[in-house]
């Protein structure tokens, strides 16, 4: 009997103190000016970290505490969460939807309990539910970017490269298009050599559909001079399959997002260059956004954050790749 | 009588670990509330009178809910004529409102809000925003003290959250007390999320689907996924084939089939009747409540009062001692594998009609909560033991572990590490509850036996 409630003394000390140390006591400081609830896609990505981690700064700054958590790529917990978001009555909801359409109704209860929503990255494209503000990567500007990227990378014997897409999401299809617009547009003024798409194969944007694709596409193209891909992975895929193939010094990569893979790739000489984006920026956008409509302001329903271009230069004067 | 108190600690000594985790968390999120509705309308009308005076000119401001609404009904219902203006709306609207007073030169002595208004930095810097409303009083209800855990939205807010996991823990409540586990139920709400919906569009009549073609549809749903149970429970009674490696082949391949059927979009279109089971309310209760509650009584009579429920038990208990007694052993397996697999599927159109949408993405890890649900509600793996209402306390602690922490700031990482440390934890109160305890106190032989 000694022995049960000795152990189980243990057991339940243990428990409660792993609760109440994770947990910061009580819940609401009342030095606090409120509260901002996020729910990120995920926080596995660090895109997404980083988008939370700036929200949070920009917060504590003007005195509002915020609970960054994860859906997992489940909309079903997202809604819970955001469920709790309003049982707490936070001050603003801010959302990376795990899926578009089915996030609707949780948003619409947001609504009804008069919190104001915000999405980042991912648009809620849910008939009825209400958000007052987006906030993105501008991509069909970055998608520009890449294609002033080609064209410069060829220079004056242009040539002909392909496009390794994903065309089941909206952002990469924003890619393409600004891409290949200005791809157009500097065939038609003929000042340097002209550049010809020849293939434009599914990526999925990941590293080993980019691979394949990339490889298929130096099977039937021999003359290759280019890759664009819409994102890191799959560009560093078309890395490997043009590696492979020998063709490194014949082929320029252009990528898209300047994650940490990516940009290592860039300062190695393996890919061109990247438009990269700022989920930093993007983070603290969508505070900076919420604090001055807390103060009255008409906010614009879309925000969009410009990409910059990353070249090998930059790479190398990147502190946090080495 | 000593005897019959001892069997409820063993049986349901996880109650006391739910009412412990309730307690903690009404404890941790105690917090100032503010009256709402009409209540908290008519309570700041006199204090505007008390304070500002009964000539006093009050702008009344709320946000634009059915709650606020009513607030400021009340409000000026009970002020009458000194009310200058009621605005429902946003910081922006607030604004915009203002200004055009602030231009035709209306007198405010008072703003009347509600709590989160007052919170807002355009009421907290009015006198800078509009030096010549310097000097307005902010009034509010009086605010006091309740924990946020413990309100009746967020207690049915815990109960609907666990809804799904909890209907499929009875099925697996089941299948581990004969000793098996069943991988699939995860995929399985997927399976059946997209099956229902497709046969509402291409059978049902998709956006107009009458109510007797969606019961046709979803009784579809749950019968492919029963099938599905069935076919796991052949493998493993004919086969002779480890369930663990039956329903991990039968998880991939439902969830591939999901994937297939839509072509890994998703599909809904559904018409809007469809979303009773999962978003409507009988009573303030969620449907999915009261339908997890009658299955839960139905599940109890069947595990303690039935022939079949005794045969589960001694299945479990002993298979081959159960079959020399007589119990038809294989036809048990079956059964118990297909109820499992028809609750995954009511589960996955209970997510369907809660997202008005088919997905095969839904139900990621189902399977493992479920699991926990089912272990932490005192049910063991070996088999032979455990009570299904058990399971339903169990599914309740991870539910309130979970809502508990969203309610306190804790952040994504922590979660996860706090909530297999807390499963941990459970899991091994019971196991000493009942190994150094309970069988003290207890003959041995009635441990064996099991339930009467």
């Amino acid at each position: 009997m000694r022995r049960f409630m000795f152990r189980s003394a243990i057991v339940l000390s243990l428990l409660l103190t792993g609760l109440s140390s994770a947990i910061n006591l009580r819940a609401d400081e009342p030095s606090s000016k409120g509260t901002i609830g996020v729910s990120l896609l995920t926080l596995t990505n660090p895109f997404f970290k980083e988008i939370g981690d700036n929200i949070s700064r920009v917060a504590a700054k003007q005195g509002y505490s915020v609970v960054v958590v994860s859906g997992d790529f489940d909309v079903a917990k997202q809604q819970n969460q955001i469920k709790d978001f309003i049982v707490k009555k936070v001050s603003a909801i801010v959302l990376s939807p795990c899926d578009s359409k089915s996030i609707g109704p949780a948003i619409q209860e947001a609504n009804d309990a008069g919190i104001p929503v915000f999405t980042c990255d991912i648009k809620s494209l849910a008939p009825g539910a209400k958000v007052v503000a987006h906030f993105a990567t501008d991509n069909y500007q970055g998608g520009k970017m890449a294609g002033q990227a080609m064209i410069e990378a060829l220079g004056d014997a242009g040539g002909r490269i392909a496009i390794l897409d994903a065309k089941q999401i909206e952002s990469c299809l924003l890619r393409v298009k600004g891409f290949k617009e200005v791809i157009e547009s500097h065939n038609a003024a003929k000042k340097g050599g002209a550049i010809e798409i020849v293939a434009e194969l599914p990526s999925d944007g990941q590293k080993e559909r980019g691979y394949k694709s990339a490889e298929d596409c130096l099977q039937a193209h021999g003359d290759l001079s280019g890759i664009f891909a819409i994102n890191d992975p799959s560009a560093l895929g078309a890395v490997a399959a043009v590696e492979k193939a020998g063709k490194a010094d014949q082929i320029k990569i252009i990528g898209f997002d300047g994650q940490s893979d990516g940009r290592k790739a860039i300062k190695e000489g393996k890919i061109y260059a990247d438009p990269i984006q700022f989920p930093d920026q993007i983070g603290t956008k969508t505070m900076q956004t919420i604090l001055s409509y807390f103060e009255g302001d008409r906010v614009p329903a879309e925000i969009l954050i410009p990409t910059a271009l990353y070249r090998k230069a930059d790479g190398l004067k990147d502190a946090s790749l080495k | 009588m000593n005897k019959m108190r001892s069997r409820f600690v063993a049986d349901y000594g996880m109650l006391f670990v739910l009412l412990l985790l309730c307690g903690y968390f009404s404890w941790a999120t105690d917090a100032e509330q503010s009256p709402v509705g009409a209540a908290g309308g008519r309570q700041v009308a006199s204090l505007v009178v008390e304070e500002k005076g009964p000539d006093a000119k009050v702008l009344i401001v709320v946000r634009d809910t059915a709650a606020d609404a009513a607030f400021a009904d009340a409000a000026a219902a009970k002020l009458g004529g000194t009310v200058v203006g009621i605005v429902k709306g946003q910081p922006p609207d607030l604004r915009e409102a203002l200004e055009k007073l602030v231009d035709r030169g209306v007198r405010i002595d008072a703003i009347a809000a509600t709590q989160s208004i007052a919170a807002w930095t355009l009421v907290q810097k009015i006198d800078e925003k509009f030096p010549k409303l310097a000097g307005v009083a902010v009034v509010t209800p009086h605010p006091f003290r309740w924990p946020n855990f413990l309100t009746s939205d967020n207690l049915i807010n815990v109960a609907n959250r666990i809804a799904v996991i909890a209907i499929i823990a009875i099925g697996m409540t089941m299948v581990i007390i004969t000793g098996g586990i069943d991988l699939s139920v995860g995929s399985l709400i997927a399976l059946s999320s997209v099956c229902v919906t497709l046969l509402i569009e291409r059978f049902g009549g998709a956006e107009n689907a009458s109510p007797v073609a969606l019961v046709l549809c979803s009784l579809g749903g749950i019968a492919v996924c029963g099938l599905v149970g069935l076919i796991s429970g052949t493998m493993v009674t004919s086969f002779g084939i480890p369930s663990f490696i039956v329903t991990l082949a039968v998880m991939l391949i439902a969830s591939g089939a999901a994937y297939k059927l839509t072509g890994g979009e998703s599909v809904g279109r559904l018409p809007d009747s469809f979303m009773w089971l999962g978003r409507g309310t009988n009573l303030g209760v969620p449907n999915a409540v009261i339908l997890m509650v009658a299955l839960y009584t139905v599940a109890h009579v069947v595990m303690s009062r039935t022939l079949l429920g005794r045969y589960i038990y001694a299945v479990g208990g002993n298979a081959e001692a159960a079959r020399l007694s007589g119990v038809p052993v294989r036809r048990i397996l079956l059964v118990v594998y297909t109820i499992c697999g028809a609750l995954a599927g009511l589960g996955g159109i209970i997510t369907a009609s809660l997202f008005k949408s088919g997905d095969p993405k839904y139900g990621p890890l189902a399977e493992l909560y479920v699991i926990a649900a089912v272990v932490v509600g005192g049910t063991s793996l070996s088999g032979g033991e455990g009570k299904v209402l058990g399971t339903l306390i169990g599914a309740l602690i991870i539910a309130v572990i979970e809502n508990g922490m969203n309610l306190t700031n804790v952040e994504s990482y922590t979660q996860k590490i706090v909530l297999g440390a807390v499963i941990l934890g459970a899991v091994l109160l019971d196991t000493l509850k009942k190994k150094s305890w309970w069988q003290r106190r207890m003959p041995a032989s009635e441990t064996i036996l099991g339930p009467p």
